[in-house]
Order: structure tokens, then sequence, then C-alpha cells
């Protein structure tokens, strides 16, 4: 399929890829100490929900309604955290409430159909080349894959989110705060995902209150195909997680082009979930 | 030991409490809500929950999960609708139903069991894949399906239908497969200590398969009834179900970690969502508010089981000292 090399698809392919790279490597985070995150989804439509109401509806000026958006998303992914790490109720279903309540909310202040952007700002951030053919926004995410990368590497949270996730127990024998090092990786999950808000509202000059359903299991996919484990925290690479979301998004836009309906594409990528899942195991063996 | 016994089940005796305040709540908010009628319809919306959550309580005390209820659900019903339709025979739709089941259960639990993987990641992508192909193999359309299904499914008795004995039944069978037979006791056994099973002769990979594979039968059966009750296979049906069915057994006190748990306790959990579910949206809410209460409602209702059973934890662990204090005082004197 020559269009799938086009340099005008990949403009559009990393356009589409943006959003969910930015929630998965949310998801990384969480996932590397050791918890999962389900209401990502329902959290980038919240973020784009506030951000779309507050510029066209309320007339804001843009600096306070993007702000509002993502602190609103951030401030769902504390309330993750302080579920899971001070109450202690399980990730799972800590994040599946917060997801109705994102969902809700959302919906809430969405109350009719949609809302149409139209503030060229936004327009700017989709279309507006930087260099090689890539958007603002795409820039955006891989600055911020690349500051995570870093961070991980070089920093002492990095150091402690892999402790945390590792070996909870030892961790915090060894003095850490894991309570914190948990708050804080479900916050900056719903920071990512707020961002991410932020660019699918860029992409799509449009919300409605479909956008971003289901993301959160793309983006649990994308970061299990990235090399990260649900069971074990400490687990998982950045630059892998990148991969792994470009290898779900590249899915997409390729069977989009061949023209495969959207029911049989979700067939592919869980066909594909599970070819990652069993060929790692044969590679990599049976955990002792 | 009576007030230890009492005490294991202050989360339970809260979960009843709320249940019963909810009813009392939305009867009072709505009088018509609560009727000679009410009871009926709610077993009859839920019955596929309740089937569905009674297996998941064996996967979660096994210490493993299943995500895709939801999605076989409506895979195997798109399976009974093409035979249906195809031969025009109901028994062999029903049993190429039946044959779907099995195999979905025997597959998970193949690749949970024997290749070792993690249930979350192999149902997951189960979750992705079998909505996409119920999806593509219907294209879409609900398929008719009739033969005298829906007549007896939506057949009524002091006005509940067939899915009321069949929840019973289930619920009975669960019971006694859990408290009575070597499935059941392995069951607790794999869940509490994995490596300790495997040891002690339990053939883990079996038996493990074997739990799954009661998911893939009883989603088979919540797939039938709901094809009955609906007189159709419906592509999009079953979504959200696996999540539903999880917080039952877990709000219900089965604990995530495995080894502990109940089918009693998910029939609590059952009502309680069943209860929630069919009170909230007999108030006419829209979408967004149905959600934000249900949301707010699991967080606290979960909030308030894990402060009760620290609680508990805690008395129970200074009753201990207490004795062993008493204990080395009577053998010092």
């Amino acid at each position: 399929v020559p269009s799938f090399y086009r340099s005008s698809n990949l403009h559009v392919l990393m356009q589409q890829f943006a959003p969910l790279g930015l929630v998965t490597l949310g998801q990384m985070l969480v996932l590397l100490v050791g918890g999962i995150d389900l209401s990502v989804g329902a959290n980038v439509l919240l973020s784009s929900v506030i951000i779309a109401d507050l510029v066209q509806r309320q007339h804001q000026p843009l600096a306070v309604a993007i702000i509002a958006g993502i602190a609103a998303a951030t401030a769902v992914g504390v309330v993750n955290g302080v579920l899971t790490a001070v109450i202690g109720i399980e990730p799972i279903l800590a994040t599946l409430g917060t997801l109705l309540l994102a969902a809700g909310t959302a919906k809430v202040i969405l109350a009719s159909g949609w809302i149409i952007v139209d503030d060229t700002f936004f327009a700017d951030l989709a279309q507006h080349n930087v260099v090689l053919n890539l958007p603002i926004m795409v820039v955006l995410m891989l600055v911020l894959y690349a500051l995570v990368a870093f961070g991980m590497r070089l920093t002492p949270f990095g150091r402690m989110v892999y402790a945390v996730g590792g070996n909870p127990a030892s961790a915090r024998l060894s003095g850490l705060s894991v309570t914190r090092v948990k708050i804080l990786a479900f916050a900056l999950g719903g920071l990512f995902a707020g961002i991410a808000g932020l660019l699918e509202v860029a992409q799509l000059g449009i919300v409605s209150q479909g956008d971003a359903t289901g993301m959160e299991f793309r983006a649990i996919t994308a970061a299990l195909i990235g090399g990260l484990s649900v069971t074990a925290g400490g687990i998982g690479r950045v630059e892998r997680t990148l991969v792994g979301a470009l290898i779900v998004g590249m899915l997409a836009n390729y069977q989009t082009i061949r023209g495969v309906s959207p029911t049989y594409q979700d067939a592919v990528l869980g066909g594909i979930l599970l070819l990652a899942v069993v060929t790692d195991r044969l590679i990599r063996g049976r955990p002792s | 030991v009576s007030a230890f016994a009492r005490a294991r089940y202050l989360d339970v005796w809260f979960l009843a409490l709320i249940t019963v305040g909810m009813v009392i709540l939305f009867a009072a908010i709505q009088p018509s809500w609560l009727n000679d009628r009410t009871l009926q319809s709610i077993v009859a919306q839920n019955a596929g929950l309740a089937v569905v959550a009674m297996a998941m309580t064996f996967a979660i005390i096994s210490r493993h999960i299943d995500l895709s209820p939801g999605s076989m659900l409506a895979l195997i019903g798109a399976v009974i609708g093409i035979v249906y339709r195809d031969t025009g025979s109901l028994a062999l739709a029903l049993l190429a139903g039946l044959g779907a089941g099995l195999l979905s259960g025997v597959g998970n639990g193949i690749l949970v069991a024997g290749l070792g993987l993690n249930a979350i990641m192999v149902t997951l992508a189960a979750y992705i894949w079998a909505r996409g192909l119920a999806v593509g193999l219907t294209h879409g359309d609900p398929i008719v399906v009739h033969g005298g299904l829906p007549g007896f499914m939506n057949s009524t008795w002091a006005g509940f239908s067939a899915t009321a004995p069949i929840v019973l039944a289930v619920y009975l069978g669960g019971w006694f497969l859990l408290r009575r037979t070597r499935l059941g006791r392995y069951t607790y056994a794999m869940g509490g200590d994995p490596v300790g099973a495997r040891r002690a002769g339990i053939d883990v990979r079996l038996y493990t398969t074997l739990v799954f594979v009661l998911m893939g039968l009883m989603t088979a059966l919540a797939s039938v009834i709901a094809i009955g009750q609906l007189a159709s296979a419906q592509p999009y049906a079953g979504g959200g179900l696996e999540l539903d069915a999880i917080i039952a057994v877990i709000i219900g006190g089965t604990r995530l970690a495995g080894g502990e748990g109940h089918v009693g306790r998910t029939a609590l959990g059952v009502a309680f969502i069943s209860i929630l579910n069919s009170g909230l949206l007999n108030l006419g809410l829209t979408d967004a508010h149905y959600q934000l209460y249900k949301g707010g409602v699991l967080l606290s209702v979960l909030s308030v089981q894990i402060l009760l059973r620290r609680l508990v934890a805690e008395q129970l662990r200074r009753r201990r000292e207490q004795e062993l204090l008493v204990d080395q005082a009577a053998v010092a004197a």
C-alpha cells in the first residue's frame, strides 16, 4: 500500500497517534508502580470537554481553559492515587469508580451533543509543522517522552518508581515513601491524560461524548506490547513504551487506509496483543 | 469465637445494610419503583450478571480474573444466531453455543494455566478480539432467534420468569462446587498459595483450566438468557458486564488477592449492584448523572468496607495480644 509510506500519511498518523502516545506514557508510570488506570479514557474526555466548554461557551482566555482542563485531569489522577495508596482500594476498582465520575462530570458539562472548537490556536497545534513534517502536537508528545525517559534514568523519582514497583516492601523498609511515589505516578498519569485531552481537541476540532472511549484499553495494550507487566511493577522502559504505542497507532492507521472495518480492527488488535504476550513468554520462558 | 465470626462478617453486614437502605431510599424518592413486580424484573434483568458473577468468584478466589465474559457473551451469541439462521435448528444452535463457551474457557484456561500467562493480559486480549469478531461476524446487526427459546425464557410463574430458577440453580450449584468438591477446595488452595498447592500435588494446570471452563459455560448460559429475553443475538450485548461482575464479587467481600471468598457473598454483591442499577435507571437520570451516582456510591462503599476490615483486623490483633498476656501470666503463676 504505497499511500501508507507517503510523508503526508506520516503527518496524519502521528497526529492521530499523539493523544494515545501520551496516555500510554501515563499508563506506563502507573503500571511501573504496580497499579493500573482504567480512568484515562474518561479523563481525556473530561479535559477536552472542560477546555472546549471554557473557550467556546464561557469565552474564557485560552490559557485559563487549558490550565483548567489539565488541572481537572491531574486532580482525577491524584484521587486515583489517594484511593489506591492511602485508602487501599484495588487500583482496577478505584479507577473504575473514577472512570464513572470523570465520564459523568464530562457529560454533565457537555450537556448537548458536541462543541465545535474554532479557535485557530488548536488548528495550529495540529497543522503547523515544526520539523520533518511533524506538527507541534507531535513534537510536544515526543518532548514529554524524552523528559520522562531522562527523569526515569537520572532523577531520584525515576529510581524510586522502579524501587516501589519492583518491591514495595523493601522500598518501604529502606525509607522510601511508597504512598507518595504511588500518588505522584497516578497524578502524572492524570496530567498526561489531561494534555492528551488538549491534543484531542486540536486534532478533531470538535468534542463529543464518545471521544476517547476505550482509550484505556488501547493504552494498556500498547504498554503491554511495549514490554510492561500488569502483574509486577518495576519492569519496563520509556522508549519501548513509545514503540508499543506506535505499533498500536500504526496498526489502526494502516488498516484504515486498507479499508478494514473498525470492528475487525479490534479483532486484529486483540490478536496482536495475544501474540505479543505469547511470544514474550516463549522467548523469555516461564517465570520461576 | 462467635464474636470473632461476627466481626469477620462486619463488611457483609454493612453491605446488606446499605442495600436495604438503597431500597428504602429509592422507594421513598419514587414510590412507584417498589411494587409487586420489582423483584421479578430485577432478577430477570440481572440474571446474566448473576450467572457470570458466580463463575467470576471462582476465578478471583483462584487468584485470577476474567475481563472477557462481556465480549465472549456477544461472540457466543453470534455463533448461536448464525447457526440458528443457517440451519433453523435451535438444538443445533444451542449446542454450538455450548461448544463456543467451552472453547473460550479451555482457550483462556490453557493460555493462563498451560503457558503461565497473566490472566489480565490473556483476557484483556480476548475482551478486544472477541468483541471485534462478534460485531464482524454479525456485520453489526442483531440476528433473530426463535424456535421456542424466547417463549421459554419469558414464560412466567408468579411473575418470575424462567431466569429465577436458573439463577437459583446456578448459585446452589456454585455453593456445592466451592464447598463440597475437590474443584472448590483446590480453588481456595491455588489462590491462597499457588506454589504450595503445586507442591501439595494439586494438578494446578487442570484445575485452573477448569475454573476458566466454568466461566466459559456460565458465559454461554448468560448468552442464551440474553438471546431468549430479546428473541435475538445482539453484537453489542454484554458491554460492561465483566466490570459489573468483578464489582459484585469484590464488593461482596471476596478478595482480589485470592484464597478467600464465597458465592454467598457474591450473591449479596449482585443484589447490591442490581438494585443500584435498577433504582438509578428508574429515576430517569441522564447517562451522565447515572455514571456520577454509580461511581460515587461504589467508591464510598468500597472505602468504608476497607476501613471496617482494618478495624476488625486491629481488634483481632489486640485480642490475641491480650490472650497471650493472660497465658503468660498463667504460666508464670
